[in-house]
């Protein structure tokens, strides 16, 4: 009998143990999302300073700026010299510059309770959803307005179009800081040895592919996190090919807008490439940045598309001699409707300043002290990579080819230069990344790559919980 | 009333009316330390933020703003429509079949072979050596999840990888670049082998301790009986055991219900196909990279119902399979 009694007692505190574990993935997810928020009466009145020449928007004397900044390729030591100089020109002010990776997952609880920081570089794998808070941040177009330290007034001093992947619904909600620009890189090194050039259409890379083969060597090749990569080149490749139309058929999410024809042509290129077997296998199941060395180290596959960071992401892993230079995406005919010098370009790092912020104007402040030539001009040195600030890079680009074959691609582009935001804006790079490695891998054909594509941008349209943002 | 509480009075059978007994400061700080303070601490840290999360799975919060406006069940009805979670709760299911059976049966032959397995002759012991495998085998467990995910990822890789290096060593030339991970075929499988490495050296010891339990008397008789080791092995052991089990099952059961760090270690998007795509990495990025945290709340009350039918159902089979009939308990 009361061995019997014992059994139930076990049980019960078995199920009981249960229970809790079973809770723990739940509650540890969310615990902190505790919903209640305190004090978001009084942020609107954060006092103000006097409005001056220095000073032009008023931030109050001996405030503290929180800058929360993504602690990615680029590291946050650009902040805290920005930070230091800003220290010293507003004496007694302080700036608390703090690095991390999950921004998401940081600032989430900080926005809840209405006490998020007044500077935030919301970037990387973990960066916050713009729609998401897309109500709760200052339009930035003061700070653009405004003066630099060295008194000009910063509109003045930067590359065309940089506000565009920051400006949401005719609020620039962000301001993206580095230039990027999105190319096909290679080593010029060693296509000058082999008498390669790069290719202009998709026809001339399928002809590259094959002597890459000759010569022991793939086309292209992929990491299983990257493969949407090849997606940048394919959009940025259509958009080349058949205008603005193409563009903003994705960006607002169309039926059938991955069916264009241009786009179509695009994938067919890009699909005679990977059946002829140009394309290194195995992608699917390497990780990306191993995948990249064996780009750029061991020189598996000729060509490798990404954004200029690759370079930076890539210093320690690069032959040396290789010589890095880029190229702008292929068009499918010579006769395209934009040039074939046309580039994908966008400013990246976006940094926001939420307006609950305690010290929103200390959050401009120094926002506009980084936007200042001194700051500017170090980050290019130290990051080989140009920020949204002209003339900042001398002709030698610091000694790295690849930053001045951005420059001269940016400068061959002129005004022809795009970008899109349908990706980032909706976050549908996740479903897309499955859609690409199986593409790639030659498992899915054109039709099915055209079919999956659209079923995830049908998606975002129906489901009525997701802003939509118009672009025009 | 309370100066013989260990002599057995004469009305046992009877429901014993019970005199209340006086709050002693004793008694009442009694009830502070061993009842209220873990009930206070098991509700405000166990039971409010599941009560919160199924709130939240209510609601179209999206995580970055103080309010939220209630949408009944329409969470589990996007999540019913959402083919890429229901790939995802396919997976967590696969998991929790095939990873619990694989780990217990693996670990239960190894821990018989190292306590009864060895010589038919004298005593009853394990094959030679065995403390030394129980050791080796124990190794695994000892390196932090997240790290064996890594070690493998390494292993699996395509081009440099050492599985692929040693296959193609030996001639088999079709695994030149195969991607282990990178395949619908071998994704899932080769995930499943990674967590099942892990685990199988400390179900091993448990069941050892469970087995070292069991009197020798009982082996040697069944010996004398004339029954062999694969006899002994279901015969013996298993019974007597059962309930250690019966717990392991439960405990692999919810770690693969979960599998969280190896998936997210050996396939961050999920893998091929989202063929290793499991709930929790769903979850977060529904919450934190797309900012639907009621949907991602909903998610969360999916797996915790999974994870208790998934309790349940050993519950009860273990009971159908004779657990209560046993005549012998410890």
């Amino acid at each position: 009998m009361s061995i019997d009694k014992k059994t139930i007692d076990r049980r019960t505190l078995l199920r009981g143990a249960l229970a809790a574990a079973a809770i723990v993935p739940l509650s540890s997810a969310l615990a902190a999302c505790a919903g209640s928020s305190s004090d978001d009466d009084d942020n609107s009145s954060s006092k103000g300073g006097e409005k001056s020449a220095n000073n032009p928007f008023g931030m109050a004397a001996d405030s503290t700026t929180d800058a929360v900044i993504f602690d990615g390729g680029y590291g946050t030591d650009y902040v805290s010299f920005a930070a230091t100089i800003m220290q010293k020109n507003h004496e007694g002010s302080t700036v608390k510059v703090s690095p991390t990776t999950e921004i998401s997952q940081e600032l989430q609880p900080r926005f809840v309770a209405g006490d998020p920081p007044d500077l935030i570089d919301n970037s990387g794998e973990n960066s916050i959803g713009f729609s998401t808070i897309l109500d709760q941040v200052e339009d930035l177009s003061d700070v653009l307005d405004a003066n630099n330290l060295e008194g000009t007034k910063i509109r003045d001093t930067l590359f065309g179009g940089v506000e565009a992947p920051g400006t949401f619904d005719g609020k620039l909600a962000a301001l993206n800081y580095v230039m990027t620009v999105y190319a096909v890189w290679y080593s010029s090194s060693l296509f000058e040895e082999n008498g390669w050039t790069p290719p202009k259409t998709w026809d001339e890379a399928l002809d590259l592919g094959a002597k890459a083969k000759a010569a022991g060597k793939y086309l292209f090749l992929w990491g299983k996190e990257a493969a949407t990569y090849y997606q940048t080149l394919a959009i940025g490749s259509a958009i080349k090919q058949g205008g603005d139309e193409v563009r903003l058929a994705l960006e607002n999410l169309e039926a059938n807008c991955w069916s264009n024809p241009d786009v179509q042509a695009v994938f067919e290129g890009l699909g005679k490439i990977i059946d002829a077997g140009y394309v290194k296998p195995g992608g699917a199941g390497t990780q990306f940045t191993a995948a990249q060395a064996q780009w750029s180290n061991n020189q598996d596959a000729l060509l490798y598309p990404s954004g200029s960071w690759i370079e930076n992401e890539m210093k320690d892993q690069t032959k040396a001699g290789f010589d890095m230079k880029g190229f702008p995406e292929m068009t499918v005919t010579a006769d395209s409707a934009l040039p074939y010098t046309a580039l994908h370009s966008a400013a990246g790092e976006p940094f926001m300043i939420p307006s609950q912020g305690k010290n929103v104007p200390g959050g401009k402040e120094l926002l506009r002290t980084m936007l200042s030539k001194e700051a500017a001009t170090n980050f290019a040195k130290t990051k080989l990579a140009p920020t949204i600030v002209k003339d900042t890079v001398p002709a030698d680009g610091f000694g790295s080819t690849a930053l001045v074959s951005q420059s001269e691609m940016l400068t061959a582009a002129g005004s022809d230069v795009f970008t899109w935001s349908f990706v980032d804006l909706y976050g549908t790079n996740v479903d897309q990344l499955v859609v690409w490695n199986s593409f790639l891998a030659g498992k899915s054909s054109v039709k099915e790559l055209t079919s999956r594509l659209q079923d995830i941008t049908d998606k975002i349209r129906e489901d009525d919980s997701i802003k939509k943002i118009p672009v025009t | 009333m309370i100066e013989s509480p260990l002599v057995p009075t004469a009305d046992t059978e009877k429901p014993r009316k019970k005199a209340r007994q006086p709050w002693t400061f004793d008694r009442i700080s009694f009830v502070l330390v061993f009842l209220v303070l873990p009930l206070a601490l098991f509700s405000v840290f166990v039971v409010w933020p599941f009560v919160q999360a199924f709130w939240y799975s209510l609601t179209d919060w999206s995580g970055f703003t103080p309010d939220m406006n209630f949408v009944g069940l329409e969470n589990y009805q996007k999540l019913l429509d959402d083919d890429i979670f229901m790939t995802s709760l396919r997976n967590n299911i696969f998991l929790a079949i095939v990873v619990p059976f694989v780990t217990v049966v693996l670990a239960f032959a190894l821990a018989t072979m190292i306590t009864v397995g060895g010589s038919a002759h004298g005593a009853t012991r394990g094959l030679k050596g065995s403390s030394f495998y129980r050791v080796i085998s124990f190794f695994p467990y000892t390196i932090p999840a997240i790290v064996i995910g890594l070690i493998w990822l390494q292993m699996f890789d395509p081009s440099n990888g050492l599985l692929n290096g040693v296959l193609t060593g030996i001639g088999l030339d079709g695994f030149e670049s195969y991607p282990w991970l990178g395949d619908t075929r071998t994704a899932m499988p080769a995930s499943m082998f990674v967590i099942i490495w892990g685990f199988v050296g400390f179900y091993m010891v448990l069941f050892v301790a469970a087995i070292k339990s069991v009197p020798g008397e009982l082996y040697d008789a069944a010996r004398i009986d004339g029954a062999g080791r694969l006899r002994t092995a279901f015969s013996v052991t298993l019974p007597l055991i059962r309930d250690n089990v019966q717990t392991a099952y439960i405990y692999l059961g919810i770690l693969a219900l979960d599998a969280f760090v190896y998936m997210a270690a050996l396939n961050p998007g999920g893998g091929p196909e989202n063929s290793t795509l499991v709930m929790p990495q769903r979850l977060l990025i529904t919450a934190f990279e797309k900012g639907q945290f009621g949907l991602a709340s909903a998610m969360g009350v999916v797996m915790a119902v999974a994870t208790l039918v998934f309790a349940a159902i050993v519950f009860t089979v273990n009971r159908l399979l004779g657990g209560r009939q046993e005549g012998v308990r410890r």
